[in-house]
């Protein structure tokens, strides 16, 4: 009760207000970036399994046991099963293989199913977003299969014995899985007319797929624990990170980037609160020696404290989320008005850690100060004769660091994080100790040619020499922290578009005859689209390397051992191809068999080495080849990509069709319609869904990563303001004392500005320091990408410091100067 | 142990070691002082006057020798065995006042009656805060407060205690002449009232005059007693 007695005396007479005002600002950053984060990310797993239509695949060439789909229901999972086979379909005297999904009512799980009653509908009048998937007795149809059935909506076709009816046409479904794999166009039926068709017989290639989700991510993790011992090799689990590397690696980096904004708003969260924590404890010296003197025990004056800083920590940390949930709230519903961009709720767990981080810090921060206090004998504290020894400095020290660091861990629970972060923190702290002492030793001799107030602001930096050094640090670590995350965010973002860049291609053309490729040829350049060269492709089956069947280990690892793959020749190399080894055909010295060109990764996989023999089975004919070149290609270039390129007139005899990759604009869609009325036997392959859509969740988290940094910089913010605010109570009674001496205004915040901005620009140039190498840990160890030094920041980190910091010194002392120096004066006593 | 004396003083001596070498504050002395008596000690500045005011209450602790405070050895306890001496029997006074700028003049008062646990806390504090004619400043902070006032305000918290001994540190050294007198003659009410000896460090020659005892010190050295 005492102690909440004096707590409430103590908030009455300002003792608490910095410290309060930190652990508020602390906790409201910290929860507004870990709760936005939270969201946000699991947000964007949830639309980026859009395009899985689930969370999770379990792709099996057998139909799911019911034991499997039972356990899934008694653990409340949404699941939903699909069965895709090729079929031919009939409609009158038209007939055509089409990729035939069949699929249950409530598919998909995650994302939509777009119809319209349009055939190739761009306009969003046209399009709706379907509730159910197909009825029984109903089938969706591919655009462009309308136009090669010649059928209508309301019409009827036959897919083995089973005649169905029309309704809709399929413009979008969740697609993730490699475009390559079924070029046939999409047909989407009831899962429960399948039987009635007839069309699997046993031995029929069919691949079942269970779609799985849950709204509560633990329900799920716990299911695949359970079910992933009992996946045989005929069951395949697929999520979003094995079916879509690229997104998977945008996402996996932006969630990395959001973690480490986290991490940094918790260390500079800890820094405010550690500097607030010290002006509390240097306050209180008075109050725990005089407590001392009328005999109260140590370990009373301990708990009085502790009580104390406890209920504060947690007010303030109640305040402080209540504000954090506010910011979160108010830039979700910015992004929501924006980009019409709706986050999920958040878990339980940021709130729980950014409640429990302010108390930690409390209790780590500040405690430790107070805690040895009581036990000096009274009359030293009373005299100001203040022997803390050199031990329990260093472990007031040790404990902050050690709560930093278990915060960092917590927040993160990435332990390559913590340790990069740990590392840098070190070498800061002695770096910028070393740095500055030094710095500080060069300004002494530089000042001595200055008058005025230069002359008193290096003066004071000098007789404040321990101060000043602390508050470069403090600044220093601030300012580098700061500076990382902001160039990490803009070399992530630029990293994340070049992904994709704009215009490139997003729709592939296959199987054109050759007697058409000239005609498409010509219809293109009309048109004005951009598109690759046209390449012949044959599909072939890679069968020996040198007269020998590959063994069953190769085959296990080697990806073009297990399927037919697409070869092609070329006389040209493409732009972003690059020979390793060997020579293209310009230079290589012709065999007697004709030459391929190895992608590297195959010809890795494959232990293949110049002069190699290959057989390929095309169609059940034979080709054998030569290894001519290994070479390296962009995967990212959505042009398309061979494994195997062979030389020149190798494939005529096998009567290859031709391919190409263009690029439409949303207005141009209706280009695909027109070519396919003219050349029905063309596959058109849309990729532009999946461009759009991962472009969008680029786009998305770079805005969300933003906004996380411009939080981040309000922490930071708080921490310059309360490391200038921690040295006001000696500048007082400095500043008081100078007045009455009659020095003007001019003088006195002359030289604090001096002093300040001496103080920014060194902190400027040991933070840069810092940021480069946080950097080149960061990108090294965490996002894996190339390092690069950022020389414009070398300028812009000591220039913006000293303009930031000075202002703020300026401001903060201004109040001392223009207040009469009698009340300053006793104020300060 | 000694219970005849409220404080018994024996073969004290203060030592700290300084960059110089070791450096001798006080010399050896023993003294007695009996309960209810005054006691000036005087002295030059840097006589040692503060320092042997500290180990006698406790605040501090001798090189050698021992203190007896109400039949407690002081040099035999350990800080919170002193804490718990202090807390039942003494009572301060410092020149510079040390109120809590934080709290007012009725919760400076308060504080050590909370810190006992004594219910009747604020009454007693307002009690004490009328008797030093501050009844009209109770929630008034320390820095709105005259010297005088301050120095009225942190003899009514040492007398709230009710201590048997207290200490002074040069009570009306922060003080003019006339204020000094009232503070002074107070103090003495207080004494005379309450049946409280008085252990005090003082400048001036009245002051002393006015104690049962006068101990002057010189250079660590008791000289006349």
């Amino acid at each position: 009760m005492l102690a909440l007695n004096l707590l409430i005396r103590n908030w009455r007479s300002g003792e608490l207000k910095l410290l309060s005002i930190s652990i508020v600002l602390a906790v409201a950053v910290l929860s507004a970036i870990s709760i936005f984060t939270d969201r946000l990310g699991s947000t964007l797993m949830r639309q980026s399994n859009a395009l899985l239509g689930a969370d999770i695949v379990v792709e099996s060439s057998k139909s799911i046991s019911q034991e499997w789909i039972d356990q899934a229901d008694a653990a409340g999972l949404q699941q939903a099963r699909t069965i895709e086979f090729a079929s031919m379909v009939f409609a009158g005297e038209e007939m055509h293989l089409a990729a035939i999904k069949a699929v249950e009512r409530h598919y998909p799980l995650r994302g939509q199913l777009d119809i319209s009653q349009v055939s190739f509908a761009v306009n969003p009048v046209d399009i709706k977003r379907a509730e159910y998937a197909p009825a029984r007795g109903e089938i969706w149809l591919d655009s462009r299969l309308l136009a090669q059935l010649k059928v209508q909506l309301g019409e009827k076709l036959s897919i083995g014995e089973l005649e169905l009816i029309v309704t809709q046409v399929l413009i979008r479904e969740p697609e993730s899985r490699n475009p390559f794999s079924s070029i046939s166009p999409r047909i989407l039926m009831n899962i429960d007319d399948v039987p009635a068709t007839q069309v699997i017989k046993a031995g029929s290639r069919v691949d079942y797929s269970w779609l799985l989700a849950s709204d509560k991510g633990d329900d799920l993790e716990n299911f695949l624990a359970w079910l992933k011992p009992q996946l045989t090799k005929h069951e395949k689990l697929q999520d979003i990170n094995s079916s879509q590397d690229r997104l998977s690696k945008t996402l996996e980096s932006g969630k990395n980037f959001l973690l480490f904004a986290a991490v940094i708003a918790v260390l500079l969260a800890g820094v405010a609160i550690a500097i607030a924590a010290r002006q509390f404890s240097d306050r209180h010296t008075n109050q725990v020696a005089l407590m001392k003197s009328l005999g109260v025990s140590a370990s009373k004056i301990r708990r009085l404290y502790f009580t104390q800083l406890f209920v504060l920590g947690v007010i303030a940390s109640v305040f402080g989320l209540l504000i954090g949930y506010g910011i979160q709230t108010f830039v979700a519903l910015n992004l929501e008005k924006n980009y019409h961009f709706v986050l999920n709720s958040a878990h339980l767990s940021p709130y729980l850690f950014s409640f429990v981080s302010g108390l930690i810090c409390i209790t780590f921060f500040a405690l430790p100060a107070l805690w040895f206090l009581p036990a000096i004998p009274p009359l030293k504290i009373l005299r100001k004769e203040l022997a803390i020894s050199g031990l329990q400095v260093w472990i007031q020290a040790a404990l902050a660091f050690v709560a930093v660091i278990f915060l960092v861990a917590l927040f993160s629970q990435n332990l390559r994080l913590t340790a990069s972060v740990s590392a840098a923190l070190i070498i800061i702290v002695i770096i910028s100790f070393a740095f500055s002492w030094l710095l500080l030793a060069i300004s002494k001799k530089l000042s001595q040619g200055l008058g005025g107030f230069g002359r008193l602001a290096f003066a004071n930096l000098q007789r404040r020499k321990s101060q000043s050094l602390v508050q470069i640090m403090v600044f220093s670590v601030a300012i580098m922290l700061l500076l990382t995350l902001t160039i990490l965010r803009t070399s992530l973002i630029d990293d994340w578009r070049a992904q994709i860049p704009v215009n490139s291609p997003n729709h592939f053309l296959i199987n054109i005859s050759p007697s058409d490729v000239n005609d498409v040829s010509a219809v293109l350049a009309a048109e004005k689209i951009t598109s690759a060269p046209l390449y012949p492709m044959i599909r072939g089956r890679l069968m020996q390397i040198n007269g020998k069947v590959p063994d069953d280990e190769m085959a296990k690892n080697a990806n073009a051992l297990q399927r037919e793959v697409n070869l092609t020749e070329s006389e040209t190399l493409a732009d972003d191809n690059k020979i390793i080894k060997g020579e293209w055909w310009d230079k290589w010295t012709k065999s007697s068999l004709p030459g391929v060109s190895v992608e590297e990764a195959v010809a890795k996989s494959l232990n293949l080495a110049l002069g190699d023999k290959l057989l390929f089975s095309l169609g059940g004919l034979e080709l054998e080849a030569e290894v001519a070149s290994i070479r390296t290609l962009n995967w990212k270039s959505m042009r398309p990509n061979f494994f195997f390129i062979f030389e020149p007139q190798s494939l005529k005899e096998f009567s290859p069709t031709f391919m190409t990759s263009i690029f439409l604009a949303p207005d141009q869609k209706i280009f695909i319609n027109q070519l396919l009325h003219k050349y029905p036997t063309i596959t058109v392959m849309e990729l532009d869904r999946i461009i759009e859509q991962i472009r969008s969740i680029v786009n998305q988290v770079s805005d969300g990563v933003g906004l996380v940094l411009l939080l981040t910089l309000a922490a930071g913010a708080m921490v310059l303001f309360a490391a200038v605010m921690s040295s006001i109570d000696s500048r007082k009674q400095e500043a008081g004392l100078l007045r009455a001496l009659g020095s003007p205004q001019k003088l006195i915040l002359g030289s604090v500005l001096v002093e300040f901005v001496v103080l920014g620009i060194l902190a400027g140039l040991i933070a840069i320091f810092g940021a480069e190498a946080l950097l080149f840990s960061m990108q090294k160890f965490v996002f894996n990408n190339p390092i690069k030094a950022h020389l414009i920041y070398w300028f812009i980190a000591p220039v913006g410091s000293a303009i930031f910091i000075g202002a703020l010194g300026v401001i903060c002392c201004r109040p001392v100067v223009s207040t009469p120096p009698m009340v300053v004066l006793r104020d300060a006593t | 142990m000694s219970s005849a004396f409220v404080l018994d003083v024996r073969a004290i001596t203060k030592k700290v070691v300084t960059q110089e070498g070791e450096l001798e504050i006080l010399q050896p002395m023993s003294l007695t002082v009996t309960s209810g008596e005054s006691v000036a000690i005087t002295g030059a500045s840097g006589s040692g006057k503060s320092t042997l005011l500290g180990i006698l209450a406790g605040l501090d602790v001798p090189s050698t020798g021992d203190v007896y405070l109400s039949g407690h050895c002081l040099t035999a306890m350990d800080e919170e065995g002193r804490a718990r001496v202090r807390a039942e029997n003494v009572g301060f006074i410092f020149q510079s006042f040390q109120l809590l700028p934080g709290l007012t003049a009725l919760e400076n008062v308060m504080l050590p009656l909370e810190l006992r646990g004594n219910k009747q806390a604020r009454n007693s504090a307002i009690n004490f805060l009328q008797h030093v004619g501050l009844e009209k400043r109770l929630n008034h902070y320390p820095q709105q407060l005259s010297g005088g006032e301050q120095q009225r305000v942190a003899i009514a918290r040492a007398f709230a205690s009710q201590p048997n001994i207290l200490f002074a540190d040069e009570p009306t050294g922060n003080l003019d002449s006339a204020t000094g007198a009232k503070i002074i003659d107070l103090l003495f009410e207080l004494n005379r009232t309450q049946g409280t000896t008085l252990i005090l460090i003082t400048h001036e020659q009245r002051l002393a005059s006015l104690c049962h005892k006068h101990i002057e010190l010189s250079a660590g050295a008791i000289v006349s007693q």
